[in-house]
């Protein structure tokens, strides 16, 4: 069960299949690598997944071609147009009124 | 005449509804969960219906035309069935309620089986009427449209957004199209008849409209997508 602070209270978060996590990761992947460098616990912060479990994924993705490691950790186009399509179906999903995640 | 813009009503219905399929598929083949598989089904056995209905119209002096006004009838009925399946799954957890919604597609895959066997095969007990059937038919359309508008209304309320407006719109005029037919199986009204046709046309063209704005429309629809901020032409 996983919580996450709120005030004085705690809020539970939804459960997320591997799918929306990699969506969030490879979002987040993209947004931090135009900074100077991406620092893991920033991307751990906020995907908010166990370190561990954090690198196995950045491994599957390496493994899938959709992220890179050199010299620093960075999408690649197959990465980007992954994302792109991602997005633009849970777009479609949310103004369809459908829940995912 | 009437006839033949009642065939073209019918043709542009069904047109609309396989171009929304080719993109309802998405959200089953991205995410890859069967509880989204009800939406290409629903609009898929809507377009069906719809060409049940048109060829029902084009072949009227011929023999099955009341075999193809059943078909239409069961068919259009599953399809809204699909629908309110999956917008009850879709706020289900999916991990909870996989086997739920397998069962529930399997039981109305059958249903239609038996249903379109029950027209073809000889009767062996007595169908009430086509008219008392299609009543009925209608109201449990109407009841699962109503399900559907109100369960994407709370979501948009929830979230007040403008661009998810549209679709309790589109499935609130589906649903008063099948009112309007009800109304017009009850007391044969004409005007019923044409709003009703025109209630589903405007209906399905706000489909077109939400697919069109979601797939092809403004790069900068959606606020997180940096990506597209970076990669669109200036």
């Amino acid at each position: 069960m996983r919580f996450q602070k709120k005030g004085f209270g705690m809020r539970k978060l939804p459960r997320r299949d591997k799918l929306k996590i990699y969506g969030d990761l490879l979002f987040i992947l993209y947004t931090e690598s135009k900074k100077e460098k991406v620092v893991l616990t920033h991307v751990q912060l906020k995907t908010n997944v166990p370190f561990d479990r954090l690198k196995t994924y950045i491994v599957e993705l390496k493994e899938l071609g959709l992220v890179l490691d050199e010299p620093s950790l960075k999408l690649t186009d197959k990465g980007k147009q992954y994302l792109r399509e991602y997005e633009t179906v849970l777009d479609f999903m949310k103004r369809m009124g459908l829940t995912y995640g | 005449m009437a006839n033949l813009a009642l065939i073209l009503m019918e043709v542009i219905s069904a047109i609309l509804c396989f171009v929304l399929l080719r993109f309802m598929i998405k959200p089953y083949r991205t995410t890859g969960e069967g509880r989204y598989l009800g939406l290409p089904l629903g609009f898929g056995f809507l377009g069906v219906s719809y060409i049940f209905m048109g060829f029902a119209l084009y072949f009227e002096s011929f023999l099955f035309v009341d075999d193809l006004k059943w078909l239409q009838l069961f068919t259009q009925t599953y399809a809204f069935a699909f629908l309110a399946a999956t917008y009850y799954f879709s706020k289900k957890p999916a991990k909870n309620t996989r086997v739920w919604w397998d069962i529930t597609y399997a039981g109305l895959v059958f249903a239609a089986v038996v249903s379109y066997l029950l027209v073809f095969e000889p009767p062996m007990f007595g169908l009430p009427s086509y008219k008392t059937v299609d009543e009925y038919f209608r109201i449990f359309n109407i009841v699962c449209l109503a399900y559907i508008s109100i369960h994407t209304l709370r979501s948009h309320v929830s979230q007040p957004d403008p661009k998810t407006i549209w679709i309790p719109l589109s499935y609130l005029l589906l649903g008063f199209s099948q009112y309007s037919f009800l109304i017009w199986s009850i007391d044969s009204s004409f005007a019923a008849f044409v709003g009703a046709h025109i209630l589903r046309i405007a209906g399905l063209l706000v489909f077109v409209f939400v697919v069109y704005q979601s797939f092809f429309g403004s790069r900068h629809a959606f606020p997180k997508e940096g990506i597209r901020d970076e990669e669109a032409p200036t």
